[in-house]
């Protein structure tokens, strides 16, 4: 362990969750940045022109996946130590931390935005439609659980290992995670869509004898569902627009209403 | 709590905090409309004595912009339309101008319709949101001058510069939304005639499709996986409607088919 504890760190890692408050066009989450590194930078850099030089240096561009940014501050502080020591020279700083950031955001952006949201949206949205009040709760404990996982433990993995810690997160196998949770995601819609797309019609009460309304009405709503999906993701794959397509189907839904075929 | 400005300002909060989830800080995903919306129906129906109607029409608002939304990634330079505004909004606008009205049918309008105003709000919210990115361009440059200048105080204030915009933000649109938007919309509701009502209703039970179709097409990348997802779809059409049933075996197909497609490759 170098200069800087554990505390020291944990300090790093909750300044994190304030990585993107200054957003801006030129350097990205840079500020950001240099704001969650800083209780670092001045431990290991006397006040003065080391210090300065420290401050200007992080004020670069940077950007990756907020979650993995962490990691990117751990080995950012590493190397400062080793910098202040002598050991290493100004550009390996940048260039590590360029690599590392660029790794960073292709693996935390495909996990996270890819595959862990879009299925823990599915898994609470088949909740959502059975009325169960606990969902959003359920969402946050559920979706959390990796965040905070790679946020915490990501600043210690970075100062401890260096530019060693991508050879780690290879370990956690984020491709086939990325893959069962496409799959399950997929499972979800399948159960999702003939029961949460709320079809009712008409000729169903008019024309079947009471003891198949049930079976009819479910199999309409199931197949008049599905039909239904498979006609907005032909106009998504045309590249049409989602709020387009949706005032599509409004216009569609008042029409059918209009003609009664849709109550 | 009839008193407008009052209630605007629960909104306002409420929307300041949350818009602050969404990209600029913490990201805990309370942004996200299906948090969103529950939370700011909780809190505008404690506030009126009908904490479980409010919260439940924030599920069913929360559960359709979760939906509307979901392929919107903040990605490098791209700024998403603000789902969390909007989320905040349609609970705001449905239930202040809703909750007096006696009948199902015009409640279920009033909230349609704040819905539909809010998916728009939601995009005049991405304005906003790069308006703010656009002044923290120029508070950076004035970071990096004052640095050289050996202010080093500059880059935690410059920062902090920037939180405080975006919740400024947030919580001006909101409050304006809020204070001037509900009484209009309860005369438009009211000058709908019933017959148009319902249909607004079946608006409301349809418009999940798109989401779902967005989601299905971001997740079937096969051939093999269109027929698997055709499968399933007729296997739930004729299964009953059990989330107890539905969860299991969508973990065990994730579980089992990633094993498969590991001993294939």
């Amino acid at each position: 362990m170098g200069q800087l504890n554990r505390w020291h760190l944990l300090h790093v890692a909750f300044r994190s969750f304030f990585l993107q408050a200054s957003w801006n066009y030129k350097g990205m989450m840079n500020m950001g940045f240099l704001y969650a590194i800083q209780p670092g930078l001045d431990l290991i850099h006397p006040e003065g022109p080391a210090r300065e030089a420290a401050y200007a240096r992080h004020l670069e561009y940077f950007n990756t996946n907020p979650y993995f940014s962490p990691i990117v501050m751990g080995v950012t502080l590493e190397l400062e130590e080793r910098l202040a020591r002598g050991e290493i020279a100004e550009d390996i700083i940048h260039d590590t931390k360029e690599g590392l950031m660029t790794a960073c955001a292709a693996i935390g952006d495909g996990f996270f935005w890819g595959a862990w949201r879009p299925f823990v949206a599915a898994l609470v949205l088949t909740l959502a439609h059975g009325n169960y009040l606990a969902t959003p709760i359920i969402f946050l404990i559920l979706y959390n659980i990796p965040h905070l996982y790679f946020r915490f433990q990501g600043v210690f993995w970075g100062y401890r290992l260096g530019t060693d810690v991508i050879r780690l997160l290879r370990r956690f196998q984020i491709q086939r995670a990325r893959l069962a949770l496409r799959y399950a995601t997929v499972a979800l819609l399948c159960y999702l869509i003939p029961n949460h797309v709320n079809l009712h019609t008409t000729f169903l009460i008019t024309y079947l004898p009471m003891e198949w309304f049930f079976l009819g009405e479910k199999l309409v709503q199931g197949v008049g569902a599905s039909l239904l999906v498979g006609l907005a993701a032909l106009a998504y794959r045309a590249r049409i627009d989602v709020l387009m397509i949706s005032f599509l189907l409004m216009l569609c839904a008042l029409v059918l209403y209009h003609w009664g075929i849709l109550i | 709590m009839h008193d407008p400005l009052w209630s605007a300002f629960i909104v306002a909060l409420i929307g300041g905090i949350v818009d602050l989830d969404s990209t600029a800080t913490w990201q805990l995903m309370v942004s996200q409309p299906i948090v969103a919306a529950p939370l700011t129906g909780l809190f505008l129906g404690l506030s009126t004595g009908q904490a479980a109607a409010g919260l439940k029409l924030g599920l069913i608002l929360g559960a359709i912009l979760q939906l509307v939304w979901i392929e919107q990634l903040p990605l490098g330079m791209n700024v998403p339309p603000d789902a969390a505004l909007a989320s905040v909004l349609s609970v705001a606008l449905g239930f202040l101008a809703g909750h007096r009205y006696e009948s199902y049918v015009e409640r279920e309008v009033c909230s349609t319709v704040a819905l539909l105003l809010s998916v728009a709000l939601g995009l005049l919210g991405r304005s906003l949101d790069m308006l703010v990115r656009r002044l923290n361009t120029t508070i950076n440059l004035w970071v990096e001058r004052s640095l050289e200048a050996g202010k080093v105080w500059a880059p935690a204030f410059g920062h902090t510069l920037g939180g405080f915009c975006t919740f400024s933000k947030a919580f001006l649109f909101c409050f304006l939304v809020a204070w001037l938007g509900v009484e209009p919309l309860r005369y438009f509701t009211q000058s709908l005639n019933f017959a148009q009502n319902t249909g607004f209703i079946v608006i409301q039970g349809l418009l999940p499709a798109v989401g779902f179709a967005v989601l299905a097409s971001m997740c079937i990348q096969s051939r093999a996986e269109f027929r698997f997802f055709l499968g399933g779809l007729a296997l739930f059409t004729l299964l009953p409607a059990s989330i107890w049933l539905a969860i299991p075996l969508a973990l065990a197909t994730g579980w089992v088919l990633t094993r498969t497609a590991d001993g294939a490759a």
